[in-house]
């Protein structure tokens, strides 16, 4: 079947931050996996946790980098998403970071302007500390509020008023976590203690202005310690967890749909705007099947795979929900099922044994 | 506007878009959902856990304003 007369390969690739996933629950070590899924995949819609790498990240044509409150909203197809060439970046510090990171953020995005061409407008702080506090449920998620999220919305009101098209948001971070935490965070075990509440930041803003928005944590530097894990060495490599957002932010993709107005009817019109039941597959995590994302999904066309071994905190699996997916061991194993997938040949016919077909039951 | 921290336990319906419009139902007693997972089940009570930030409209004084 030749390319041409099929739409496009679309799987979305979720792995939920802040539940301590065993592959993308560090500092961008899912990359690899959505590297080698763009790869087999015409297009791949994924998310912050899954691309941002700190100081590293890989731009791929062909993802794009959807930030999980409007994940969400694609999945249950409220909004659509429109692929740009290029849009503005404003940039939200939380008055709270103090003058060295501050200072060191802004270089990053100086540098990001010089070396990569990308387009940042004039910073915000805002009026107030934002006061991030972390928290871990009983489940093992983390989790996180703000005690001054109107302070927020305002600061990204205002770079929006002067023409950011996008949002990257750094908040400082509390330095109390527990150090038992961090250690195991830092060598690749655990629960990423801040992971929740960056989720938080950043869909306050698209929930509010329905445009892209990311996240980096404002930090000081960590004592070297030479037992980092690979999975968490890229948030060791210097004073700023920025340069991926940019680079992410810099192509996301618009949010188009209910909430941008009037316009509805006539964007969907546009050739290249993805809607949620355009999507042909769905991979998750085996036990992180109760999010909104892949309950959402779970309802259209879309092939849902899960994937055992990356273990989560939870053990919320597809059968525990109802629902309907087929469960592969890995990623390469899941890379295989996509790549029979969108050749139309049926899992099963790629098993040892088969059963032969019997009488359909009244 | 205020954020918090809610855990609640649903019913486990038969199809997921019941259990969508039962969290729904639920986290609107509570405020503006911003994130939820279900984040454990327990298949022989037929229910689930559910674990969600949601904001509050109005602005409190600051003291009051953090709910974590």
């Amino acid at each position: 079947m030749g390319a041409q007369v099929c739409r496009p390969y679309t799987v979305v690739l979720i792995v939920p931050t802040g539940i301590g996933a065993a592959v993308g629950g560090y500092a961008g070590d899912a990359l690899p996996t959505a590297r080698a899924i763009a790869a087999v995949a015409d297009r791949l819609i994924t998310h912050p946790n899954v691309l941002n790498g700190a100081q590293l990240y890989w731009p791929m044509a062909n993802a794009l980098y959807v930030e999980g409150y409007g994940l969400d909203q694609f999945a249950t197809g409220h909004w659509g998403l429109r692929p740009v060439r290029q849009i503005r970046i404003g940039l939200v510090l939380d008055r709270a970071i103090n003058d060295e990171l501050k200072w060191r953020h802004l270089q990053a995005a100086d540098a990001a302007r010089a070396t990569m061409g990308l387009d940042i407008i004039n910073y915000v702080v805002t009026d107030k500390p934002l006061g991030v506090t972390l928290r871990t449920a009983a489940s093992g998620a983390t989790w996180g509020t703000l005690d001054h999220p109107t302070s927020l919305l305002q600061a990204a009101k205002q770079a929006i008023a002067a023409g950011a098209e996008a949002i990257a948001v750094v908040a400082n971070c509390p330095d109390e976590e527990d150090p038992e935490t961090l250690d195991s965070y830092r060598q690749g075990q655990g629960v990423d203690p801040l992971a929740g509440a960056e989720a938080v930041i950043s869909h306050l803003i698209v929930r509010e202005f329905q445009i892209p928005c990311a996240h980096a944590p404002a930090l000081p530097p960590l004592p070297l310690d030479p037992a980092i894990s690979p999975k968490s060495a890229a948030e060791e490599l210097g004073h700023t967890f920025l340069p991926c957002v940019l680079a992410g932010l810099s192509r996301a993709p618009q949010f188009i749909g209910r909430s941008t107005g009037q316009r509805q009817l006539q964007e969907r019109l546009q050739t290249g705007d993805i809607w949620a039941d355009q999507v042909d597959a769905v991979v998750v995590p085996a036990t992180a099947f109760g999010g909104s994302g892949v309950m959402a999904l779970s309802q259209m066309p879309a092939q849902i795979i899960g994937v055992a071994d990356n273990t989560t905190a939870l053990t919320v699996t597809a059968e525990a929900m109802g629902i309907k997916a087929v469960t592969v061991g890995s990623y390469l194993e899941a890379l295989g099922a996509l790549v029979a997938h969108k050749a139309g040949i049926s899992l099963e016919a790629m098993s040892p044994k088969m059963q032969s077909l019997t009488p359909l039951k009244d | 506007m205020t954020t918090h921290f809610i855990t609640a336990e649903i019913d486990l319906c038969e199809s997921t878009g019941e259990i969508q419009s039962a969290i729904s139902n639920t986290l609107d007693n509570h405020g503006v959902p911003l994130r939820w997972a279900i984040t454990q089940v327990d298949l022989q009570g037929r229910t689930a856990t559910v674990e969600a930030v949601v904001t509050q409209p109005g602005r409190l004084p600051d003291a009051q304003e953090s709910q974590g």
